[in-house]
C-alpha cells in the first residue's frame, strides 16, 4: 500500500466512523480489526499490534 | 469401594469387576438421576461403554448426530461436521439422557462382583497406607466399611473430597444458563443448534438438542443482572421457550419436564490420587458444558483408572502405576479446561471485550469463512497423554500413525478364523473394529502377511511368571494366508495399515484402555519379550 492508498483508506475510515456514530464505533472497529488480524502472518504479529494499540490508547496526556 | 453411583461410578464398577475386582458402590440417591443432565455421549465414550457391554443398549436408544448449525439473528453463520465415515463403529456423538445411561450401565453389573447400596451416604473417610475406612449412613442405620481402595465418583460437591480437605483449583464464570427439558413430538434432524441474539429472545444465546423419547433440551443464557432464583421459575422460563419454539416452527403441544441452572466452571484437583483414594469425574474436575467434556471426560477417567487399579490391586503392577492415572487425567482435564474456557468465552462472554469481539465475529462470519472457526463449539475428542511415563520411545522411524500416548486409531476389519474380536460392530458376518479389542488386556498388534514371523515369535514369552495378560493379534492385508490357530484380523479396506503407518512386521503395543504404549519396526524390535517390557514399565522389575 503506497502513501496515496493509505491516505485514501485513512479518510474512508474516518468518514465511516463519522457515519456510524458514537456507540457503534467499538463494533465497527472490532469488526474491522478482526477482519484485518487474519491477514497477518501469525499470532506474534497480531499480539504485537494489539499491545501497541492498547499502550497508545492507555496514554492519557501525550 | 466406589463413592457415587452416577454414570462414572457405575462405569468404574462395571470395568473393575470385569477385570476381577469386586466393588461396593455407595449412592446417596434412591433412584436414577433427576433430569436429563449429561446428554451428549462421544464416540470415545461409546467405546468405553462397549468394554462393559453397555454400548448396544445406549446405541439402540440414543439419537446419533454428526454436526450442527449456528445462527446470528436470522442468518446461518456456521455449519460444522465432525469426522464420520460409512465404516465407523460408532457415530461421533449420540444424544441420550443420563438416567438412561445409568440404568444401562447398571444392567451390565454382575451381582456376584458388584453390590450397589442406594440411599446411603458417605459421611466420614479415614485413609491410611493400609486401607480406607468409610463411615456410611443409610436407611438401615450407620456402619463403617473398610476397603483397600476408595474411588470417589461422588460428583461436583464430593463428600470424599471435602472429608480429605482437598480443594478444586481454577476459575468460575459469571454467565448463567437455564437448562430446560421439554416433552414435544418432533421429526427434526438431530444436530446441535445454536442461536446468538435470536428474534425469539433478543440478546440471549440458545442451544437446542433433540433427545430420545420426544424430549428437547433447550439451554439459554440469562440476561445480565437477572436474578437466578426468579429465572428458573416456570412463569419466567415457559414464555421464552414458547417464543423460541414459535420461531423455529415447532408447533406440537409441549410441557416442561425439568428446569435447572448452570454456570461455566474450569476447576480441577491438582492430583487425582491421595494415597488409596482416587478421584474421577466431577469429583475430580468441573469443566464447562460447552463442548460436552463433562461426563465424557469422566468416562475416560474410569477407563484410564480401571485397568491400573485392577493390576495394582492384584499385585501385577507397582503402586506407582496409579500415579500415572493422576498425571495423565489431570493433564487431560487441563486440556479440556483450556478448550472449555475458549468455548465459554464465546458462549457466555465474561466481559464487554469478549461480547464485542463475538459480535464482530458473528457479523463477519458469513462473508469471511476463516472467522467461522471461532464460533465452532470445539466438541470433545480424546486427549493425547504426551509425556506420560508409560510411553515407550518409537522403535524405528514412523512418519504417521499414532505415537505412544495417543488413542489407538480405529479401523474396520474382518475377523479371521481364530479371532473372536468381541462385540459392538454388528455390521455383517465377521465384520469387527479394532476398538472392539480394547478394554481388558494389553494388545500386541502385529501387522504382517506371514503366518509365522520368527521376529515376533521371539517377543512372545512363554514365561509363567505372574504378568498382565497380553493378547497377540495379527492384522493381515486382504488375501493373506490364514492359519486357523491365528488370532487374526483381515484389513480388507486397508484402513488399519494406513492409519498405523504399518510396514511388514510393524508391532504396536496397546494399553488396555486403547492408548498406544509403544510401536516398533521389525528391525528395531525390543530385545526382551513384550511381557517383560510391560512388567518393567509397570514397575514389576
Amino acid at each position: 500500500m503506497n502513501t496515496a492508498d493509505l491516505e485514501q483508506s485513512y479518510t474512508a475510515l474516518a468518514e465511516s466512523i463519522g457515519r456510524t456514530g458514537g456507540s457503534k464505533t467499538p463494533l465497527l472497529l472490532a469488526t474491522l480489526a478482526l477482519d484485518l488480524l487474519r491477514e497477518l502472518p501469525d499470532a506474534e504479529a497480531a499480539l504485537a499490534r494489539i499491545r501497541r494499540a492498547e499502550e497508545l490508547t492507555s496514554e492519557t496526556d501525550r | 469401594m466406589i463413592a457415587g453411583g452416577g454414570p462414572v461410578g457405575l462405569t468404574a464398577a462395571a470395568l473393575l469387576s470385569r477385570l476381577g475386582v469386586d466393588c461396593l458402590v455407595v449412592e446417596a440417591d434412591a433412584g436414577w438421576c433427576e433430569g436429563s443432565r449429561a446428554i451428549c455421549i462421544s464416540r470415545r465414550s461409546l467405546e468405553i461403554l462397549g468394554w462393559c457391554g453397555a454400548d448396544r443398549p445406549v446405541l439402540a436408544k440414543g439419537l446419533p448426530w454428526v454436526g450442527g448449525r449456528s445462527f446470528h439473528r436470522n442468518t446461518e453463520v456456521l455449519r460444522f461436521t465432525m469426522p464420520s465415515e460409512a465404516t465407523e463403529r460408532f457415530p461421533p456423538m449420540l444424544n441420550i439422557q443420563q438416567y438412561h445411561v445409568e440404568q444401562m450401565v447398571a444392567a451390565t453389573l454382575s451381582a456376584d462382583r458388584v453390590r450397589v447400596l442406594r440411599s446411603t451416604r458417605v459421611c466420614g473417610v479415614r485413609a491410611s497406607p493400609a486401607g480406607v475406612e468409610v463411615d456410611l449412613a443409610g436407611v438401615g442405620g450407620a456402619e463403617t466399611v473398610r476397603c483397600g481402595w476408595l474411588v470417589a465418583c461422588d460428583g461436583g460437591r464430593s463428600t470424599v473430597r471435602e472429608q480429605l480437605g482437598l480443594q478444586l483449583e481454577g476459575t468460575e464464570y459469571e454467565g448463567r444458563y437455564v437448562i430446560v427439558d421439554i416433552e414435544q413430538a418432533t421429526s427434526r434432524k438431530v444436530e446441535r443448534l445454536a442461536w446468538f441474539d435470536p428474534p425469539s429472545n433478543p440478546g440471549s444465546t440458545i442451544l437446542m438438542h433433540r433427545q430420545p423419547d420426544g424430549i428437547w433440551r433447550i439451554d439459554y443464557q440469562l440476561r445480565d443482572g437477572e436474578d437466578p432464583v426468579e429465572a428458573v421459575k416456570a412463569q419466567n422460563v415457559l414464555p421464552r421457550v414458547q417464543a423460541h419454539l414459535d420461531m423455529v416452527g415447532e408447533r406440537a403441544p409441549w410441557k416442561p419436564l425439568w428446569i435447572s441452572m448452570y454456570n461455566a466452571k474450569c476447576l480441577t484437583l491438582p492430583s487425582y490420587r491421595a494415597g488409596r483414594v482416587l478421584f474421577a469425574g466431577d469429583a475430580a474436575h468441573l469443566v464447562p458444558i460447552f463442548g460436552v467434556r463433562g461426563l465424557n471426560s469422566g468416562l475416560d477417567d474410569a477407563g484410564n483408572l480401571a485397568w491400573k487399579l485392577a493390576l495394582a490391586h492384584r499385585g501385577l503392577a507397582a503402586d506407582a502405576l496409579l500415579d500415572t492415572y493422576s498425571s495423565e487425567r489431570v493433564a487431560a482435564a487441563r486440556a479440556n479446561i483450556a478448550y472449555g474456557a475458549k468455548s465459554t468465552e464465546f458462549m457466555a462472554p465474561p466481559h464487554a471485550g469478549f461480547a464485542l469481539m463475538r459480535e464482530a465475529a458473528l457479523r463477519l462470519a458469513p462473508a469471511v469463512p476463516e472467522v467461522r472457526a471461532l464460533i465452532n463449539p470445539r466438541q470433545t475428542s480424546p486427549v493425547e497423554y504426551s509425556g506420560s511415563p508409560l510411553n515407550l520411545p518409537d522403535g524405528g522411524t514412523f512418519g504417521a500413525g499414532a505415537r505412544a500416548g495417543m488413542p489407538a486409531p480405529e479401523a474396520r476389519l474382518r475377523a479371521g478364523a481364530g479371532a473372536g474380536a468381541g462385540s459392538g460392530s454388528g455390521a455383517g458376518a465377521g465384520i469387527t473394529h479394532l476398538s472392539a479389542l480394547f478394554g481388558s488386556s494389553f494388545i500386541a498388534l502385529v501387522f504382517s502377511e506371514r503366518v509365522h514371523s520368527s521376529a515376533a515369535a521371539r517377543l512372545r514369552s512363554e514365561d509363567a511368571r505372574r504378568a498382565p495378560p497380553v493378547r497377540w493379534v495379527r492384522v493381515a492385508p486382504a488375501a493373506s494366508r490364514i492359519d486357523p490357530a491365528d488370532d487374526l484380523l483381515i484389513d480388507e479396506l486397508g484402513e488399519a495399515w494406513h492409519r498405523y503407518d504399518a510396514a511388514e512386521g510393524t508391532l504396536y503395543l496397546i494399553r488396555p484402555d486403547g492408548y498406544v504404549m509403544g510401536r516398533w519396526r521389525e528391525e528395531a524390535f525390543p530385545s526382551d519379550p513384550i511381557e517383560r517390557v510391560i512388567a518393567r514399565i509397570l514397575g514389576r522389575e
